[in-house]
């Protein structure tokens, strides 16, 4: 097996359309969480806010390629060229074929399907149907475009586990690259807000709905007073590649990804379990050969939903103690969905990097049901050697990855 | 509705739907080797002239036969006069 290493960050966020405006907005603590123009239209909707991305810049991208793109695949594009360029990755390498392109997201574009069926619907005709509506709505439509839009030759997937798409498809570059298919791999994750993405949670009371006045109160990630999830969009993507290739070409390496497991917990379709999550967490440790106290840092999924983080404080205290330094990012930017496990990977490595975690936004009050484990309230100053991801998704899913500091 | 008025309308659909500079829409200008439409621009283009001009040409044999620029202008004056006629405009 071969050593991975991340040589290449990107994103497209609510705080910013780059790496550096996402890592300022959450050095100053902001959020980025709005009240949506609009959505009062949508009878039944309880949760009237969102933390958006700006769409700008997109016609950078030539219009035979921007034409199949929705809005989730432009911003996988943008983060996507940021990453390449990071590496300092030239076309000659992404279309030779060793390229790997690796991008998930929960489905297809929202706005492009609902666009889809309401041209299609009214009439029962499909006569002004535009050519490329079909390519952004299927679930590989991240994927797909950016590897148009990129020239990459390799091994183009999708990985389609809603809320841990992101990490899947961070885990599936490892794969591919520690088993020696591609040499390089871009992975992460991309999606995009639209009412009917938040009233997929909302009808199942996930979201926050409290807060329609107070926008940037919420959510409230292991808070006593959290009320459940705001939906956010963007894109995060990572290059990664053989360390020996990345040696030999002097590359900077942010981290080495170690170890990687991805597992369902069979028991519930929208419940997370506990159970499930320390399997999935001591998994990746052990591909890492690391003991549970040699983390420094747990990127939590913690969405502010009742359940979900009650489930992942206890999996977290079950394994770990009160040992690694815990926050979760969604109180900035809410919970960007299959963006997620991208996104917050790359901020994870910019503080193993600044050697500062960033705290849990509006975590006032720690939920009696979540302590036991150290949560970040306020910035801390703390050397970060090693750090472990969270994605959990709908469908019992589950998923981790450990990076460790070269 | 005038000639001119196609021929401003269908530019537009150009200018819209394809990003072509005004410019360079001219009556004898090749709509694949000059202008660059591709096949599934094709299909966009018979969706937004049928916006543009209220018709329903998705069927119609006669687009397979379009080239220029000025074969656009003469066909939907064409398709505007025979469904005004038989009822079919505004589909």
């Amino acid at each position: 097996m071969r050593r991975v290493v991340i040589t290449g960050v990107g994103s497209v966020t609510p705080l910013g359309a780059d790496v550096p405006s996402l890592m300022r907005g959450l050095r100053e603590g902001r959020s980025a969480v709005r009240r949506m123009e609009g959505w009062e239209a949508y009878a039944g909707l309880r949760s009237l806010v969102a933390a958006p991305a700006e769409l700008k810049d997109e016609r950078r991208i030539p219009r035979k390629v921007r034409r199949s793109m929705g809005r989730m695949s432009i911003f996988a594009a943008q983060a996507a060229e940021q990453a390449v360029s990071d590496a300092g990755l030239d076309a000659e390498v992404l279309s030779g074929g060793r390229t790997a392109c690796v991008v998930g997201s929960t489905m297809g574009s929202a706005g492009s399907i609902c666009e889809t069926f309401e041209i299609m619907l009214p009439e029962r005709d499909l006569s002004n149907l535009p050519s490329t509506q079909f390519f952004q709505c299927v679930s590989h439509t991240c994927a797909m475009n950016v590897a148009q839009y990129l020239g990459i030759t390799g091994a183009v997937m999708a990985t389609s586990a809603a809320c841990a798409s992101g990490l899947q498809a961070v885990g599936a570059g490892y794969h591919l690259v520690r088993q020696g298919v591609q040499d390089v791999a871009l992975c992460g994750g991309a999606e995009e807000l639209h009412p009917t993405v938040t009233g997929s949670f909302d009808v199942l009371f996930a979201t926050s709905a409290g807060h329609n006045d107070a926008p940037a109160t919420t959510p409230r990630p292991f808070d006593n007073a959290r009320d459940g999830l705001v939906c956010g969009e963007g894109g995060g993507i990572v290059v990664l590649e053989a360390y020996e290739r990345a040696r030999a070409r002097g590359a900077h390496v942010y981290a080495e990804v170690v170890g990687y497991h991805t597992c369902g917990s069979g028991v519930h379709v929208s419940q997370s379990n506990s159970p499930a999550m320390v399997r999935c967490m001591r998994a990746a440790l052990d591909e890492a050969e690391l003991a549970p106290d040699a983390v420094d840092y747990i990127s939590a999924h913690a969405t502010a939903t009742l359940q979900g983080d009650v489930e992942e404080a206890a999996a977290i205290r079950e394994l770990f103690g009160d040992g690694p330094a815990v926050s979760s990012l969604k109180g900035h930017i809410g919970h960007t969905l299959g963006a997620s496990g991208g996104i917050e990977l790359i901020a994870s490595l910019d503080m193993m990097a600044e050697g500062a975690v960033c705290p849990t936004l509006n975590l006032d009050e720690v939920d009696p049901d979540c302590a036991g484990i150290d949560h970040v309230t306020e910035t801390r100053e703390q050397t970060v050697h090693v750090v472990l991801k969270n994605s959990f998704a709908f469908g019992g899913i589950n998923a981790a990855l450990v990076c460790r500091a070269l | 509705m005038s000639n001119d008025d196609i021929v401003r309308m269908t530019n537009e659909v150009f200018e819209e739907s394809f990003e072509i500079p005004a410019e360079e829409l001219r009556a004898d200008r090749h709509v694949f080797e000059d202008l660059g439409l591709d096949s599934l621009d094709t299909v966009d283009l018979v969706v937004a002239l049928q916006k543009k001009f209220g018709v329903r040409i998705r069927s119609d044999e006669r687009v397979r036969g379009i080239r220029t620029l000025g074969d656009i202008y003469e066909f939907i004056k064409a398709i505007r006069e025979e469904q005004a006629g038989t009822g079919g405009e505004g589909a």
